[in-house]
């Protein structure tokens, strides 16, 4: 059940690489903050159990439904459609996406034999969504496609860290912090002002700062 | 000691938020920076713990000092430039309260004696200063804080991702405190050690604004009020200089030393070359400063990759780069008063104009290049030497280019706005004696250590460098 549920959690980000607008990005973030959470439930056993709730109630409200929600939010009010114009097309980027993935497969096929605490499927998996989360924050133009991106991203760590929760939880624990870090500045502060000032939420009217 | 220097800037903070009084605002800086001040000195001649999550060593300690010295230095400084700034009261006691918050902050990432603990304070750092950066809400300063949120969280994430590495090679102890980890530095999986480094370099590299991640530096230095980049690149970038430096001699005692200095050695003369490239043809002042800071990281970087001799040097150059830059960031703190524009082109004759601002400015301009008989001369020189003992001439040979390429390209911006006839508006006022007494007793401190070091501070330095 967990290969399974790692391996969609992998066509999530062949998604996100591909395509343009900017809702499906958002619904597809939320699927992945479920993912996460099913992994939780399966992977996480149940010496601990106050710690299990906590990490996946957390999942589930924070990556699943809180994030999402606010993101949608500011999408509508700014009336945002599609992510136009990347700096590579989306061809292109579905290729570069697909062949991330498929090292990240290879790493872990490597991995197989090194890795002694880690779980290698977990950490191919992990690397190639932060890679790709990286990816799409240096090829797309919108603010809010760079906080996806960075979201995707923090969902790729959050899954790395997955591989050591039982030994370290107080790791797992302070990657929640870094999401909830995120959910509260990076959105409900920054988007906002960024829209008031520059009438446009896109990363070509942020270039006054420059030499 | 320590409690009081992580505790009472949150009272402060509580206190400066419900009060809202201009007079108490700047008070409680120079409050805060006294107690620091105390403690880090009581620490310093009697080393301290608090919880396992806290604890000074030889190496925090000088990073302890130097916050608190540049703190006092900035609170004092505060009274002066809060008297012109026309924010209204809530907005400057906000301001108190983020500054209160980032220093703990940075106070809590020098004495952390565990990973993620330290990591955590770095990330508090991010989150406290941010507003500092917005303070001026035009859209270039929005524009910075994006950046500078953006580019620093981007960072924190790739940070957190080396550490998660690191925990997955820990056999048998899982444990992330530096003490333990240098301990059974051994026993960490190789191949998990060897893969967490670039990450930790990269992530806190951001921090500590060392190329090819320092983008949101020169932005974020210009954009904020003087005193907070004074103490943005006098403290922060030291800060998390510290956690890469607390990784280094992991890798070093896992024997793999040698991997560890060749990254950094690699990001410090990229620092330096970037530094070079732009340091020329930047327009703004501020600007300029902060490309020196990524310079001087670069150089600590170096110093320390190079390794032998190097580390002392570093330390060294560290302390004063930090005293230098934060008297440098505040003298143009005087300057962007007086002349009303952060442009290096409309501003001229500030000898004649202010001739104490401008006195300062080129001295703490001698200063930063490394003129004798500044300490940053002397650092300078240690690194050089170093590389000779090693061997590497040809190292020593680029370092020397760039770095007289860099004093050149700030020279010519410099001495042009020294010189000339006023250039400010009429009636436009002279600095205050709060207004250059901080700088003036930075460059005092940083003469006598360049003259005449005294044998106690020495050894306190070659300490700190024997902890690397």
């Amino acid at each position: 059940m967990i290969p399974f549920l790692i391996i969609l959690f992998s066509l999530t980000m062949l998604y996100l690489g591909a395509t343009s607008r900017v809702e499906a990005y958002i619904k597809t973030l939320a699927l992945q903050g479920v993912i996460l959470f099913f992994i939780i439930l399966l992977d996480y056993g149940t010496e601990n159990i106050p710690n299990l709730i906590f990490l996946s109630a957390e999942t589930l409200a924070v990556k699943g439904v809180l994030i999402p929600l606010v993101l949608m939010n500011v999408v509508r009010k700014n009336d945002i459609k599609r992510e136009i114009e990347p700096n590579i097309p989306f061809f292109f980027s579905l290729i570069i996406t697909s062949s991330i993935l498929a090292s990240g497969f290879y790493i872990s096929w490597l991995m197989s034999d090194v890795a002694i605490s880690a779980h290698p499927f977990f950490f191919g998996v992990s690397i190639s969504t932060i890679v790709t989360g990286l990816f799409i924050i240096i090829t797309r133009k919108k603010i809010i496609t760079h906080i996806m991106g960075f979201m995707a991203m923090e969902n790729g760590i959050f899954l790395l860290t997955l591989a050591i929760a039982k030994e370290m939880p107080f790791i797992v624990a302070i990657g929640v912090l870094l999401d909830i870090f995120i959910a509260v500045y990076l959105l409900g502060f920054l988007v906002n002002k960024i829209q008031d000032a520059f009438a446009g939420v896109h990363i070509g009217t942020l270039t006054k700062l420059k030499d | 000691m320590i409690e009081i220097i992580l505790f009472t800037p949150l009272i402060l903070a509580a206190a400066v938020y419900l009060l809202n009084k201009k007079i108490f605002n700047t008070a409680s800086l120079f409050i805060y920076s006294l107690l620091l001040l105390f403690s880090s000195v009581n620490l310093y001649l009697e080393p301290g713990s608090f919880t396992s999550y806290f604890k000074t060593d030889n190496l925090s300690i000088i990073f302890l000092i130097i916050l608190a010295l540049l703190f006092s230095g900035v609170s004092i400084y505060n009274f002066s430039y809060m008297e012109h700034d026309r924010s209204s009261i809530k907005r400057q006691s906000f301001y108190t309260v983020n500054i209160l918050l980032f220093t703990a902050s940075v106070a809590g990432v020098i004495l952390s004696s565990h990973l993620a603990m330290l990591w955590v304070f770095i990330e508090a750092t991010t989150l406290s200063s941010a507003y500092l950066i917005y303070y001026h809400r035009t859209p270039t300063a929005i524009e910075a804080t994006w950046k500078y949120l953006f580019i620093c969280s981007v960072g924190i994430a790739i940070a957190f991702v080396g550490i998660t590495l690191l925990s997955m090679g820990l056999g048998g102890f899982d444990s992330l405190y530096f003490d333990e980890l240098a301990q059974k530095a051994e026993k960490i999986d190789p191949f998990w050690l060897k893969l967490s480094f670039p990450f930790i370099l990269a992530g806190f590299g951001t921090k500590a604004g060392l190329a090819p991640v320092h983008a949101w530096l020169p932005d974020a230095h210009s954009e904020s009020p003087s005193p907070v980049s004074a103490i943005l690149s006098g403290t922060l970038l030291n800060a998390a200089l510290l956690g890469i430096l607390r990784v280094v001699k992991v890798m070093e005692l896992a024997e793999m030393g040698d991997y560890a200095r060749t990254l950094l050695l690699a990001a410090g003369f990229l620092s330096l070359f970037v530094t070079a490239v732009y340091i020329g043809v930047v327009k703004n002042y501020k600007r300029m400063l902060a490309y020196s800071s990524i310079e001087n990281m670069g150089i600590i970087a170096i110093g320390v990759g190079i390794g032998g001799a190097g580390l002392f040097a570093a330390v060294f150059h560290l302390t004063a780069h930090s005293l230098t830059k934060a008297s440098f960031f505040l003298t143009s703190g005087n300057i962007l008063h007086r002349y009303g524009t952060a442009e290096i082109a409309p501003v001229r004759g500030l000898l004649k104009g202010d001739a104490a601002t401008g006195w300062l400015w080129i001295f703490t301009f001698a200063a930063i290049i490394g003129l004798p008989p500044f300490p940053i001369f002397i650092s300078e020189f240690l690194i050089i030497k170093a590389m000779f003992t090693k061997g590497m001439y040809g190292t020593a040979l680029i370092f020397f280019i760039l770095l007289t390429v860099i004093m050149a390209g700030m020279a010519k911006n410099v001495l042009r706005m020294c010189f000339g006839e006023d250039s400010a508006a009429p009636g436009s006022g002279k600095s205050k004696i709060l207004e250059w007494l901080p700088q003036l007793i930075f460059m005092l401190l940083l003469l006598t250590a360049g003259l005449c070091l005294p044998d106690a501070v020495r050894a306190a330095f070659e300490a700190a460098a024997s902890v690397l």
